[in-house]
């Protein structure tokens, strides 16, 4: 409970209208992607400028009030979940475009801005925003930055950080700060690179400057059936080493084929690996590309494959793969969906030991992956009214994390450590690693208020908690794919 | 202050008596690894002697200048320890030269797509302290982009890794990315995992001349939004004309069409382009030999008024599309840089200067970022008795 006289500031600090704290409107604020978690928070603010945000934070600095930002509220790690004694800085109102600089490829925004109108605006221009996570419809760039959100084609056009130049953050200590430039290698340390994916611990961004990048002048998509995702996987390996860089590569097992199939029928042919391929550039050099693919695709077994040329054959294409989460739901009543990366020649090696564990556990997995950059996407099935197996569940999605560090990888390629994954971040990095971090950490936000008790592993005590799928009302509503 | 005996023994004991060396006042000594590094540091800091970390040697000179007591010489640490080529990913030893590294790379085609610096001296590890990167950047991007996992010693002796051997990984601190351009101020390099990149199967530069810079510069802003895949682009500007210089990269069966795209666009602004060889890109090396040397940056729109400034001010420049600047000054130029330095940081750039006659005395970073209590504060966390590189970066961190 905040004190009526530290209310009286907010409400100064953001207006009447900008605070909310009656119980049933906060619930709105009571978790992100990760449903699983819920808390309620003290109080939630609506500011509608940087100067309002800094008002808000300077209030929480001087009586040590935790808070997170928060845009749409679709992280899938519990990032923006709320502290119960904190603020919640809803982005909600800052939604305004405040640059766009078409000859120097540059847009400035605030933090509330959703992905997908960065790209409709400069539309017209020829260009488009390039990290394209699933749920851009509705995600804002502020979440993207907390995040370093990816997407299908960071494969080639990287994440997040790579188009992040200039960042206008509040310090969990109530100072404003310009982070980075908007021309490259601003004199200093690399702020801008360390706050971004910070996943809200040092602070939180009101806007900020980013890189846009000139459309293609024409895209193709090919879908390649295999009787193997060892297969697919090599076919991945060989169009790599064949020195063709697509804009996207994804493989979707027997299980997720049928999901997608069953849910939006995109006419996937019936086989044990998919291989999506979509390739971006001048017309000339996609054609000679495409060819030189369909042919490493027929060498490695490849029974069928379909090009998709027109903007309605693509999309209904990707429709399939994007909705291979949510549709897994019709296999299984409860699911839990995991993100980890491993070296890309790992592939074959990696899903075969996943396939063993499931089976020991008497589970089934569901796999779909990013596979230019070795993301894998485990979607563990399960039922919670069988006694004992959400359990094995969790135990087994985090084994599979294991795995995947066991194996050089990570813990998480797009998705983040937030709560979710805070033990696992102990299990990839060892604590002099983590000292090292916590010395950047306490740098930015001495007194621990910035989303405070996310990221960083706890104790022991605390435990591990994932938890199954509960679809976003979004994505229940079909407004949105969040994967 | 203690004396030579007292820091030789236990520097002996660490690193052995043949990687020791004498230079006067500072003692040059060169480990064999982090772990050795780390009892250095530790001891370093524990009796509060300054240390400067040294690769090629070959941008000591730029930042403020640093006396050290104890020279940490890399070149033991000159490995390229893993290049697993189906995975496009390397991990190198801080200490090996970049030219080592690429040929390693080079027998699976594959390489770190930036151009660096005198290669066959400078380090990796200098690189990335510096920051340093050349017309490739256009491409493939700088450093920041190109690396995804470091190991770093800490002036405490702490032995840390950051990022991880694979592309895409968002698991805690970017923390290379703060050890990228820092100067050696916040720990001493020891390894670094790049991402690769295949070597290009085809490439044409081509060359295209003017009096004035400003056509070119409209050049520039048209070949960004044009599609044609250009790898490298850089203008080059000396006191009587400007050359701009352009790099295609793409499959033998494209580049023709490519190139007359190029053309095209290149008599839109009443001019025409010729093929040249690769000698070109030596421009921006070719103008660190000068006695007056600056980095500019700034918005590509601002490429060619700047460039004119620059000739205005009897120098001579080399910058990339990507808007960053080496210039070459005449000795006397002195003071009149200071308005050109504050025209680029009014249009949102900066210039540093990274050589300069010994009678000069400006100031080499220019004015200083809103965040600066906060790289001082990072400073302090990773190096509280300030040993590693002291006064080196801006502000005197």
């Amino acid at each position: 409970m905040l004190s009526a006289a530290i209310l009286a500031e907010l409400r100064d600090a953001v207006g009447a209208d900008g605070l909310i704290v009656e119980r049933n409107q906060l619930q709105t604020y009571e978790c992100d992607g990760l449903a699983v978690l819920r808390s309620l928070p003290a109080a939630v603010v609506l500011p509608r400028s940087t100067a309002q945000v800094h008002a808000v934070v300077r209030i929480c600095a001087r009586h040590h009030i935790p808070f997170v930002g928060r845009g749409a509220g679709t992280g899938l790690s519990g990032g923006a979940l709320p502290d119960d004694r904190g603020i919640v800085i809803s982005f909600g109102r800052m939604t305004r475009i405040l640059a766009t600089d078409i000859p120097n490829q540059r847009v400035t925004v605030e933090a509330g801005v959703v992905n997908a109108h960065v790209t409709q605006r400069v539309t017209p221009a020829g260009h488009f925003y390039a990290p394209d996570p699933s749920s851009q419809s509705v995600c804002t760039i502020g979440g993207n930055v907390a995040e370093n959100s990816g997407g299908a084609h960071c494969l080639k056009y990287g994440f997040t950080t790579n188009h992040v130049l200039a960042l206008e953050v509040v310090l969990p200590t109530g100072e404003l700060v310009h982070l980075g430039s908007p021309t490259l290698d601003a004199p200093g340390y690399d702020l801008a690179g360390v706050f971004v994916g910070s996943e809200g611990t040092l602070g939180v961004a009101s806007s900020m400057t980013m890189r846009i990048v000139r459309r293609p002048e024409t895209v193709q998509v090919l879908l390649a059936a295999f009787d193997s995702i060892s297969a697919a996987g090599q076919t991945v390996s060989d169009i790599i080493a064949a020195s063709i860089l697509p804009a996207a590569m994804e493989i979707m097992d027997r299980l997720a084929i049928q999901a997608a199939e069953a849910a939006v029928h995109p006419h996937y042919p019936e086989c044990e690996a998919l291989l999506l391929v979509e390739v971006d550039g001048p017309f000339a050099e996609v054609d000679l590309h495409m060819k030189q693919i369909r042919e490493l695709c027929k060498a490695n077994g490849a029974w069928e494959d379909r090009l998709a040329e027109s903007e309605q054959e693509r999309l209904l294409v990707w429709k399939g793969r994007k909705a291979a989460f949510a549709a897994a739901g019709r296999l299984s009543p409860d699911y839990i969906v995991q993100d980890g990366v491993i070296p890309r020649t790992k592939l074959p090696v990696v899903l075969e030991q996943v396939a063993e564990m499931a089976a020991s556990t008497g589970l089934r997995v569901c796999n779909v992956f990013h596979a230019g950059d070795g993301n894998l996407h485990p979607l563990v099935l399960y039922d919670r009214s069988i006694p004992g197996q959400e359990e094995l569940a969790v135990d087994l999605s985090m084994r599979i994390l294991y795995l995947c560090v066991d194996h050089g990888g990570s813990i998480t390629g797009e998705h983040g450590v937030g709560r979710e994954k805070q033990q696992a971040l102990g299990y990839m990095y060892s604590e002099p690693d983590l000292d090292t971090m916590q010395r950047v950490r306490c740098s930015f936000d001495p007194d621990n208020i910035s989303n405070p008790d996310k990221l960083f592993p706890r104790p022991r005590l605390c435990g591990e908690k994932t938890g199954k799928y509960t679809p976003h009302p979004l994505e229940t509503a079909g407004v949105a794919e969040f994967f | 202050m203690i004396n030579t005996q007292d820091i030789t023994a236990p520097l002996t004991a660490i690193a052995g008596a043949e990687h020791l060396r004498s230079l006067g006042s500072t003692i040059a000594v060169a480990p064999a690894n982090s772990e050795e590094i780390a009892a250095i540091l530790r001891f370093a800091q524990e009796n509060r002697l300054n240390v400067v970390p040294y690769g090629g040697g070959t941008k000591q000179g730029w930042g403020y200048t640093v006396q050290p007591a104890l020279l940490l010489e890399m070149h033991r640490l000159n490995v390229l320890r893993e290049h697993t080529w189906q995975d496009m990913t390397c991990t190198v030893d801080a200490g090996c030269t970049w030219a080592a590294m690429q040929s390693g790379l080079a027998q699976h085609g594959q390489y770190v797509a930036l151009d660096p610096l005198w290669p066959e001296r400078a380090t990796v590890g200098g690189i990335i302290a510096t920051n340093d990167s050349g017309v490739l950047r256009l491409g493939y991007g700088g450093l920041r982009d190109l690396i995804i996992g470091m190991t770093i010693v800490l002036a405490d002796g702490t032995v840390a890794r950051t990022g991880g051997k694979v592309v895409k990984n968002v698991a805690g601190y970017d923390l290379h990315k703060l050890m990228i351009g820092a100067f050696g101020t916040l720990g001493v390099i020891t390894s670094v995992n790049f991402r690769l990149h295949s070597m290009p199967q085809c490439t044409q530069g081509f060359t295209v001349a003017a009096p004035a810079a400003e056509p070119l510069g409209k050049l520039i802003l048209k070949l960004l939004h044009a599609q044609v895949s250009t790898v490298a682009i850089q203008l080059r500007g000396t006191t009587t004309g400007f050359d701009l210089d352009i790099q295609l990269a793409s499959l033998a069966e494209v580049l023709h069409t490519q190139a007359a795209a190029l053309e095209a666009m290149a008599q839109s602004v009443g001019l025409s382009s010729r093929a040249v060889g690769g000698e070109v890109w030596n421009a921006r090396q070719e103008q660190m030999d000068r006695d007056f040397v600056c980095k500019g940056t700034m918005l590509p729109s601002e490429i060619a008024r700047f460039a004119e400034h620059v000739r205005g001010l009897g120098g001579e420049s080399v910058t990339q599309a990507t808007g960053i600047m080496i210039a070459g000054f005449p000795a006397a130029s002195g003071e009149r840089l200071v308005p050109l330095r504050r025209d680029m940081e009014e249009a949102s750039g900066s210039l540093m200067v990274l050589k300069q006659p010994s009678e000069m005395k400006l100031d080499c970073w220019g004015t200083l970022p809103d965040s600066l209590p906060l790289m001082r504060e990072i400073k302090r966390r990773f190096d509280p008795e300030g040993i590693l590189n002291p006064g080196r970066f801006l502000g005197g961190i």
